[in-house]
């Protein structure tokens, strides 16, 4: 790598959390910021996640020789499903236990579809509720230029501090919110389904036939056996939670769009508590996040809507 | 009494996996290849004693011993019934080819129920019957305590499971029909416990079969371990217990096995109550699972330590 493009250290290394949002115009700006946070971080001897889409991630991952001792993840691969991000970070801190590191992020980036970026604010939220006294400096970047208005809002809403490429030292975002207050923000209503719905009510005894319902349905899709393996395994899971804490009795729609299916549980249960189903559960505890947990690993996206009417999880698979 | 006789010959027909293994030579071999351990449901009095008269009387004639262990049913009724039919129940008893016992008096009177002791008090009962020169024991159980409040009772399942192998392959000269009342039994376990015979259960004639039950599970024909069947899921939670339990006591004489190829899903539950009886299994053994569907490989996937003592083959 040459160091004319790595000059301008954007954070000083810190001990402690810090989660500025990078605003970058193009390519070359944001090998230049996010490189030299990555190449301050190796230098440390910090471990350091880079966590970007994969042109992106392929663009500096070249500049670091194709290693360089960090590690290099697809955000719209990993992150396909914004609710299975905080799992994995989760997961790479607790593998270096005190060593304070960097982690990069691009959740959001232009053309990304709207449920998918309203749940990846949901995480840049979560991100300041679980790391807040954690030693973990992040750096989320953003297109800004090529980024609707009103998501730059909720990024600004995300982030406690901002940053421009190219600038240095980040500044105190005024428009920060409450992570919780966000995370209501974020439970928009979900969208109706436009066509036809297979509607299947379902109870104590009837997940067998929840499956064949599913597989029924799901045969002649694009989508591949794993995949319509992994949605009948998501689906029971969240029958099932219906069955042990949602009344014990539920509905099931499923229908489809352009490239996506969908798969809808209702049932009368509360979900409460906004960090349900985002961390790696022991696999023999008998909790409700167990099952949440491995939706969020199985699923493309999954929307969560609690309310006094009870509780909507969405499942959708993209046919790829 | 034809019904009877009908349904006496369909005990000792031959079945297809039939017993292997005898420890016990002592009075030649084994009565053919009938399996030994059967059950049968049924839901009024006259098929009940067509029931028990078809299984115990031609045993009588060829010399064995027949216990009757008596739940719902008065053991004077028992007798009456036998007698109905022609079997001369006096004589029998007192040269003690037969006997009538409650379940209450007997295997229930000294605490929970308990698979272990009877696993013993089986071979205690047969080696008895062979040294007072009968040619063998066969013995009826109603099981319709299962469906009252008996401490142990949820242990069913799991020692319907293990006396297959434990007692059964083990007494080619011991035989047992267990009755399920439907009267007195919810379909749903009289559906698995009959299930957990490798025997087909008997369906008098006009008694239709339970429903199939969400998970079934039956002793492997020829290893310790189990054959599951259906889901291993919420829907079958019922008889999860029994399956774990059975199994984490099957591996005194190797690896235990569990064949999944009938089994069309796990779920995480299901998943961890394989890798708990692996876990439970004796040190150095491992229960092996074959035939897994596609969903517990995932789960594996995602829940790595539920790897430890299972051996996943193909």
């Amino acid at each position: 790598m040459t160091t004319s493009v790595l000059t301008d250290p954007v954070l000083p290394p810190g001990e402690s959390f810090a989660h500025p949002a990078l605003s970058y115009r193009d390519e070359p700006d944001f090998l230049r910021a996010v490189g030299s946070f990555v190449q301050d971080g190796l230098e440390a001897g910090r471990p350091v996640l880079v966590l970007v889409p994969g042109p992106r991630l392929e663009a500096l991952r070249d500049l670091f020789g194709g290693d360089g001792g960090a590690v290099w993840t697809d955000m719209a691969e990993a992150g396909r499903n914004p609710g299975r991000v905080l799992s994995l970070l989760a997961t790479f801190a607790a593998r270096r236990p005190g060593r304070p590191a960097r982690v990069v992020m691009e959740p959001i980036w232009p053309g990304r579809d709207r449920a998918e970026t309203v749940e990846a604010a949901r995480l840049e939220a979560l991100v300041n509720l679980v790391f807040a006294d954690r030693p973990t400096a992040f750096l989320c970047a953003y297109q800004e230029p090529a980024l609707p208005a009103d998501v730059m809002a909720l990024v600004r809403r995300t982030h406690p501090a901002l940053l421009d490429a190219g600038a240095r030292g980040a500044r105190e975002c005024a428009e920060y919110a409450d992570p919780l207050a966000v995370c209501a923000e974020c439970d928009v209503p979900l969208e109706e389904p436009p066509g036809p719905v297979a509607v299947l009510p379902y109870t104590d005894g009837d997940l067998a036939a929840v499956r064949a319902f599913l597989a029924g349905r799901l045969e002649g899709t694009a989508l591949s056996a794993a995949r319509r393996s992994d949605l009948v395994l998501a689906v029971t899971e969240a029958a099932t939670n219906s069955l042990r804490h949602g009344g014990g009795r539920g509905t099931l729609r499923m229908w489809s769009t352009p490239g996506r299916v969908h798969v809808e549980t209702r049932d009368t249960g509360r979900l409460d508590d906004p960090l349900a189903g985002r961390f790696r559960p022991d696999p023999t505890a008998a909790s409700g996040g167990r099952g949440l947990w491995m939706i969020n690993e199985l699923c493309d996206l999954v929307r969560i809507r609690s309310s006094a009417d009870g509780l909507v999880l969405r499942m959708s698979m993209d046919l790829r | 009494m034809k019904a009877a006789a009908t349904v006496g010959r369909a005990y000792d027909r031959t079945e297809g996996d039939r017993m292997t293994g005898s420890n016990d030579t002592r009075s030649g071999p084994a009565p053919a290849s009938a399996p030994n351990h059967v059950c049968a449901c049924y839901s009024d009095d006259r098929t009940w004693a067509d029931l028990a008269y078809g299984f115990l009387a031609p045993a009588l004639e060829r010399g064995e011993r027949l216990y009757y262990f008596a739940d719902a049913t008065d053991p004077d009724a028992v007798l009456a019934a036998l007698a109905a039919r022609g079997m001369d129940v006096a004589a029998a008893r007192v040269r003690g080819r037969l006997e009538v016992f409650t379940a209450d008096d007997t295997y229930l009177a000294a605490g929970p129920f308990d698979p272990d002791a009877m696993v013993g008090q089986w071979h205690d009962a047969t080696a008895q019957a062979l040294a007072d020169g009968c040619t063998g024991l066969r013995a009826i159980g109603e099981m319709s305590w299962c469906a009252r409040d008996v401490p142990g009772a949820d242990r069913l399942l799991e020692y319907e499971l293990r006396i297959h192998r434990e007692v059964f392959a083990r007494l080619p000269r011991l035989s047992a029909l267990c009755l399920y009342d439907r009267r007195l039994i919810p379909d749903a376990d009289t559906a698995v416990l009959t299930g957990a015979h490798r025997a087909a259960p008997v369906h008098p004639p006009g008694e239709a079969p339970p429903a199939r039950p969400p998970l079934r599970a039956l002793p492997h024909p020829h290893a310790p371990g189990l054959v599951l069947e259906g889901a291993l899921d919420h829907d079958g939670r019922t008889a999860t217990r029994g399956v774990a339990a059975a199994l984490s006591r099957m591996a005194d004489d190797g690896d235990a096995e569990v064949d999944l190829s009938a089994l069309e899903f796990v779920d995480v539950v299901g998943a961890g109550v394989l890798a708990e009886a692996a876990r439970s299994l004796p040190a150095g053994r491992s229960l092996r699972v074959s035939g897994a569907p596609p969903t517990l490989h995932r789960l594996l996937g995602l829940f790595p330590e539920l790897r430890a003592g299972l051996k996943v083959v193909r």
